[in-house]
């Protein structure tokens, strides 16, 4: 009944290629200063230079080192997924979580607002409202967690009704436990899994997002970010310098949202008993 | 029952999205004709024009009469007037509509078409090799963003190869009539409708599997191989069948992912439909047109998410959506 899901994460192909590819990309984020000798706003004294030990991927229009605002990029990058993750699984878990223990006519309020966001395209509006705002990374966060949260309180809610008709919640409420206590001492811990696979899905999307905006150029325009390096590199693409500045940023950007991807789909695969193997069925 | 509330969900979602658009240029500091038009235009016009679309929009007014003035104009397919172009907004995205509507369409049927066969292959040789290639290979795809892989497209076949073109939907004055005219198309369409194929195929690809495998556990597919029922017919027929269902919702999720994707697709290559349209609106800075780009997109997606939810309930009789 009780499955061991990091032992089964860690066991499974594709959950442990993720995680590895994860951690990877955060020790390099994390040590980024000990991995470059350059800022990466600062500008050296040539331009456009080719992959050298000096440049580990060359230098771009005005100077600066590629290979540090690789790195300083990759920051970015999680900032914004895993921020926009929290967020929007804070907003999920609130909304879903009250509108199954309410019940009652704010439960179907809720669901009808859940269900007219769930429609809204994320990224086409996210875009209308980055064009006026140019948003800096926190507030890129908000906005992406602002139409990331619709989905995951829907999976949550539906949880959440499971949930309450067990024995232990209907135990706690028999003593007396209030909405709140419920939720955080037997609800939220139950959840662990599903809230894990929502975050993962949301943190993927946002990272997506992020780099889209950075590329069609409407974030804030002093934040590193990947998305960004692309769109200035292609700019340049008629010169051979695409090589090392236009790749790196687009096979980076394209791991890390593959190593969540890869953990979204073995944690589905773990969630979904009929998905596993092991389950006998015919044609096995 | 289901039909209204689901109306419902859509209308709200479209109120909205009215709202978010009606009021993020007129709340940003400042005056609300710059935020509106943009800076440069503000500047290229006369104190009476300025006047006269202060009177136009109600500017004015309290916030709920120029909401009606706004919902009004709109009514009458007046979403404002691009000064780059120089032309009413609602005549510039017709006008590039045509070449996106193709991109998609065709991106949709194939990626679908495909998704589906190698879903129904992957799913009933699960665990064998051609299967885990297969899942390998696409889920590693999905991870690539979809400017990203029209890029290494534009420049393995474009830049290194030579043999597609770099930009546009045809070949400039070339006066070319007929089935050259076709051709030419087909050879400017051929790398950005690759992009978004392979962009869309592993959502249904993945989709299809997964039934596939939930429907191969199924008593009536042990009974079809107890009657000796012949194996393609088993995968196609039985099977296969079975896992259409969900493949027709997933497409009309994935529709406001294609559409996008198309309009990042577009960009790299500067292929002249709406995707194309909006980035240079957002580099102009062109606000009314890139609004009414945005706004239309919108509706085109929440008008064929609700026809395919009306399509699914008659598809699948035992769907009511009650609560």
């Amino acid at each position: 009944m009780h499955i061991n899901y990091w032992q089964e994460t860690k066991n499974d192909f594709f959950g442990k290629l993720g995680l590895i590819l994860i951690t990877l990309i955060v020790v390099l984020a994390i040590l980024a200063p000990l991995l470059t000798s350059y800022q990466p706003q600062a500008y050296t004294d040539t331009a456009f230079s080719p992959p050298s030990w000096q440049h580990l991927l060359g230098t771009n229009d005005v100077g600066q080192d590629i290979w540090t605002r690789l790195l300083y990029g990759a920051r970015t990058s999680l900032i914004v997924g895993c921020g926009a993750a929290v967020l929007s699984i804070l907003i999920s878990v609130l909304a879903g979580c009250t509108a199954a223990l309410f019940g009652g006519l704010y439960d179907r309020l809720m669901m009808r607002l859940v269900d007219a966001m769930i429609v809204i395209p994320p990224v086409i509006v996210v875009i209308l409202v980055a064009a006026y705002l140019r948003p800096n990374t926190l507030l890129m966060i908000v906005l992406i967690a602002v139409f990331l949260w619709p989905g995951g309180a829907r999976v949550i809610r539906a949880q959440t009704l499971s949930l309450k008709e067990r024995m232990h919640v209907a135990a706690a409420r028999t003593f007396g436990a209030g909405w709140l206590h419920l939720l955080v001492h037997h609800i939220i811990p139950d959840l662990g899994p599903v809230i894990v696979a929502t975050m993962i899905r949301d943190a993927r999307r946002a990272i997506f997002m992020e780099a889209g905006l950075s590329f069609l150029g409407i974030s804030d325009p002093s934040v590193i970010s990947w998305g960004k390096m692309m769109q200035h590199a292609l700019r340049f693409s008629y010169l051979n310098v695409w090589k090392w500045w236009l790749l790196p940023p687009g096979f980076a950007l394209s791991l890390l949202i593959c190593a969540f991807t890869f953990l979204g789909f073995s944690l589905e695969k773990i969630l979904n008993p009929r998905l596993r193997k092991g389950v006998s069925h015919a044609g096995d | 029952m289901k039909k209204a509330g689901s109306a419902v969900s859509y209308l709200i979602a479209f109120i909205l999205i009215l709202m978010i658009s009606f009021l993020l240029p007129r709340l940003m500091p400042g005056n609300p004709l710059m935020a509106i038009y943009g800076e440069e235009a503000l500047i290229a016009m006369t104190p009476e024009l300025q006047a006269e679309l202060t009177q136009r929009f109600s500017l004015d007014d309290p916030l709920g009469t120029q909401f009606v003035s706004y919902l009004k104009a709109l009514l009458h397919g007046d979403m404002g007037y691009s000064y780059f172009h120089n032309a009413p907004v609602f005549d510039v995205i017709i006008a590039s509509l045509p070449w996106t509507l193709l991109l998609v369409g065709l991106a949709v049927l194939i990626s679908s078409f495909l998704g589906i066969i190698l879903g129904i292959e992957s799913g009933y040789r699960r665990g064998e090799t051609t299967d885990k290639v297969l899942l390998t290979g696409l889920i590693s795809l999905s991870g690539f963003p979809d400017f990203f892989i029209g890029i290494l497209l534009l420049l393995f076949f474009g830049a290194a190869l030579g043999i597609a073109p770099l930009a546009g939907a045809v070949t400039p004055y070339a006066g070319k009539t007929g089935l050259a005219l076709l051709i030419d198309v087909l050879h400017h369409l051929t790398l950005p409708l690759l992009a978004l194929v392979l962009v869309r195929i592993t959502g249904t690809y993945l989709l299809t599997r997964n039934t596939m495998v939930t429907t191969l556990g199924e008593a009536f597919i042990l009974t079809a191989k107890a009657k000796g029922c012949r194996e393609r017919e088993i995968r196609y027929r039985h099977a296969g069948r079975n896992s259409l269902l969900p493949v027709v919702t997933a497409a009309g999720l994935q529709l406001a992912g294609s559409i996008t994707g198309a309009l990042f697709i577009e960009i790299v290559f500067s292929y002249p439909g709406v995707g194309s349209l909006l980035y240079n609106s957002l580099l102009a800075r062109d606000y009314p047109l890139m609004q009414g780009i945005l706004l239309m997109t919108t509706v085109v997606i929440l008008l064929a998410n609700y026809m395919i939810d009306l399509l699914y309930t008659r598809l699948d009789p035992r769907i009511t959506y009650s609560r």
